[in-house]
């Protein structure tokens, strides 16, 4: 009969038979640990030491403390992209999560034309962005060339200067994300209403719960799961907007457009890094916009949790 | 996760190299080498470039040149990776302000330790001032030249009985509000310029102003600006000037009387709008009280100080001023139907790809041209005069308050 196995011994052979176990399969994750480590964790490194630094990209970079945050806290142009992106992101996430439930609610069916619609809302979520904001400039271009002005000219309207009016500047940036991500957070909708028990609608409805009743206190509590999901991920691809900034709105001097009414933090960021030089700026900038976006999702998923605990 | 890929654009090209410069060792310059010129623009100015390129390799034999395109869009941010981690292009071209910038950095050569203050004398001299640093270094030469006409629909004009385009900024005005009461609902707009400082630029030098002082101090906030600032800001407040900017030949392809555009559109309008061929017509700027100038741009080249072949390099773009190599470039350009004005003044009219008649008012455009400021501190401070501008323009505050404003800023950056 074998005796008790010391527990020296056991610390030392449970690495072993870990790695006699799972060799093989950390063997075949190794690559992409290296690419990992390679091309996301040395840059990130490197981008926080930069942060500290006068980096200008071709010198070597000087170690400056907290110069670049101290500069940041005083930056009118930093400020004023902080307020236009906090701006933007309020009103696309609300939105864009408003219109997706809608849309989700609207076309959760199995028939053909319900199908049909959520492939036709989906589209934009798998085309290029690129393109996407192309076309958009396309349907802004200001003249008779373009969809928006020729409907306004059909209506008897004059001529209006889309990309030019810095009052309009927010709400199309908005629109242009709203049409190009709803369709996303729709599918997503659909799945979670999917998953909800039939037999909840029925018990609610042998109860006399009107159809507002069962949507507030059945369909949107169990859909906080997905709803915390789509409003962090929509917060995070809002707060990094740049392809519709740099695409539509960039002006031949201005990355920010007239009046820097579409300057965002990741163009200012692109703008500082890639046209002025700033490296450690910039870098400084991401930073700061991580640290921003990593603290309002942990916001979020504690109001989630909070909310399921009520 | 997704919030590290916003880092990652800071990270990504920089890591590479913060180990900062090294001397780079020169190559054996007789060697069999091959150099590669980066050139900014489309695929058609490469071809031509190349042709210069072939050239000198007919009378270099051991060189060869490559010339590789960089669009417009990406190509500033291309060559900062490139001289972040020194592995670039011997050669590059780019905006007249660009060498300028990397030059300061360490990137780039000083062309004069290879006898390019030579090239000086050919060159416009408004255009070579703005390509030498404000220390006198010499890292990039005018490449091309660019510049502003004023293009209008003959039409256009004969309809309303207007025989001749605008020669003064009375005269100007003037037309506008002819055109408007003959019915012509666009009577003028800016392409190149519309809202940005290079629009202002012409009528800030028309009215006597400048951005800077001979000796790079800031002199935004005189009478002659604020006459400029006045003028044009009421070209759009007062005779509907478009705050968008539509591009020149579909300005003038949806009606647009009179448009001041660059003279690359010159080239392919009747091509690209077929309508309009022997509808239209150009002409140098409208003068102020000054006198007339107009803005040049064009492309900068220079040789990369991680380089190997420096002195080659070198070489290659004072070749780039020769009788044969401006011919080599505007012959190809000619074939591709594109826009080239050389370097050289006295080559305009005969080396360039437009017509005589065309030709002649670009030459006249240059003649009294002047370039961007290349004084310290105006990179960073253009936006922000752009800014200003625009506040006049889009009524938000008056002319006098908008440049005492710029004329801060630029104060503030001018160190």
């Amino acid at each position: 009969m074998a005796g008790p196995v010391p527990i020296g011994g056991r610390l030392r052979r449970v690495p072993v038979d870990r790695l006699r176990r799972y060799g093989t399969s950390y063997a075949m994750l190794l690559p992409f640990l290296a690419l990992f480590a390679a091309f996301l964790l040395w840059p990130l490194a490197n981008s926080l030491y930069l942060s500290f630094t006068s980096f200008d990209g071709v010198n070597p970079a000087v170690f400056t403390g907290l110069d670049n945050f101290a500069e940041l806290a005083g930056d009118a142009r930093f400020r004023h992209a902080l307020g236009n992106t906090a701006l933007y992101v309020v009103a696309s996430v609300v939105l864009g999560t408003l219109l997706s439930l809608g849309l989700a609610l609207a076309f959760n069916g199995p028939s053909w034309p319900h199908r049909i619609m959520r492939t036709l809302f989906f589209l934009p979520s798998v085309t290029s962005s690129i393109a996407l904001m192309l076309m958009w400039k396309w349907v802004l271009f200001p003249s008779e060339a373009g969809l928006a002005n020729t409907i306004v000219h059909w209506l008897g309207g004059s001529t209006v200067p889309w990309l030019a009016t810095p009052s309009l500047t927010i709400p199309i940036l908005v629109l242009m994300s709203v049409w190009g991500g709803m369709g996303y957070g729709m599918v997503l909708y659909v799945a979670g209403l999917g998953s909800i028990p039939e037999e909840y609608y029925e018990a609610a409805r042998i109860d006399g719960a009107s159809t507002w009743q069962r949507f507030r206190h059945i369909t949107l509590p169990l859909l906080r799961p997905v709803t915390t999901y789509v409003v962090v991920t929509g917060l995070i691809g809002a707060f990094q907007v740049f392809e519709a900034v740099y695409i539509v709105f960039r002006g031949t001097n201005n990355i920010g457009g007239v009046l820097d009414s579409a300057l965002m933090i990741v163009p200012y960021l692109y703008d500082q890094g890639f046209t002025h030089f700033k490296l450690g700026y910039a870098s400084a900038i991401a930073w700061v916009l991580f640290l921003i976006i990593f603290v309002l999702s942990l916001v979020n998923l504690r109001v989630g949790r909070a909310m399921k605990e009520l | 996760m997704a919030a590290c890929s916003t880092i990652l654009v800071a990270a990504l090209s920089t890591a590479c190299a913060t180990s900062g410069q090294t001397r780079t060792e020169q190559a054996d310059q007789n060697a069999p080498m091959t150099l590669s010129f980066w050139s900014t623009g489309g695929d058609d100015e490469t071809a031509t470039f190349q042709k210069a390129a072939d050239l000198y390799h007919q009378k270099h034999p051991n060189v060869t040149v490559k010339v590789q395109t960089l669009s417009w869009d990406d190509a500033y941010a291309k060559l900062l990776a490139a001289a972040t981690s020194r592995t670039g292009p011997d050669i590059l071209s780019g905006g007249m302000t660009w060498t300028i910038q990397f030059g300061a950095r360490g990137a780039m050569v000083d062309l004069r330790k290879h006898g390019i203050d030579a090239l000086k004398g050919q060159a416009q001299p408004a255009q070579w001032e703005s390509a030498v640093s404000p220390d006198g270094s010499v890292y990039g030469v005018p490449l091309d030249m660019s510049t502003l006409a004023l293009y209008y629909r003959t039409d256009l004009l004969d309809k309303a009985g207007i025989d001749a385009p605008p020669k003064t900024w009375e005269e100007l005005v003037k037309d506008i509000g002819t055109l408007k009461a003959a019915g012509v609902k666009k009577p003028y707009s800016q392409d190149w310029g519309n809202l940005d400082w290079i629009g202002y630029f012409n009528y800030l030098y028309q009215a006597g102003g400048a951005f800077y002082t001979a000796d790079c101090k800031p002199s935004l906030d005189t009478p002659q600006a604020e006459q400029a600032l006045t003028y044009w800001v009421d070209l759009y407040r007062e005779h509907g000037a478009p705050t968008a900017t539509v591009e020149g030949s579909d300005a003038l392809d949806t009606g647009t009387a009179m448009v001041v555009a660059g003279n690359w559109i010159a080239k392919g309008l009747d091509t690209n709008k077929p309508k309009l061929k022997g509808k239209w017509a150009m002409a140098p700027l409208p003068a102020g009280p000054a006198g007339p100038t107009t803005f040049i741009g064009g492309r900068a080249i220079g040789v990369t100080s991680y380089s190997k072949y420096a002195q080659t390099g070198a070489d290659f773009v004072k070749f780039m001023y020769t009788d044969e190599a401006i011919a080599a470039v505007a012959d190809e350009a000619r074939k591709r139907n594109i826009s080239y004005i050389p370097p050289r003044p006295d080559k305009i009219v005969g080396g360039s790809t437009f017509t005589p008649e065309q030709a002649q008012v670009f030459a006249q455009a240059i003649g009294t041209g002047k370039a961007a400021p290349g004084c310290p501190g105006w990179d960073e401070s253009a936006s922000d005069v752009a800014k200003q501008l625009q506040s006049a323009i889009l009524g938000k505050t008056d002319a006098k308050t908008a440049l005492a404003e710029a004329a801060k800023v630029m104060q503030r950056n001018a160190g």
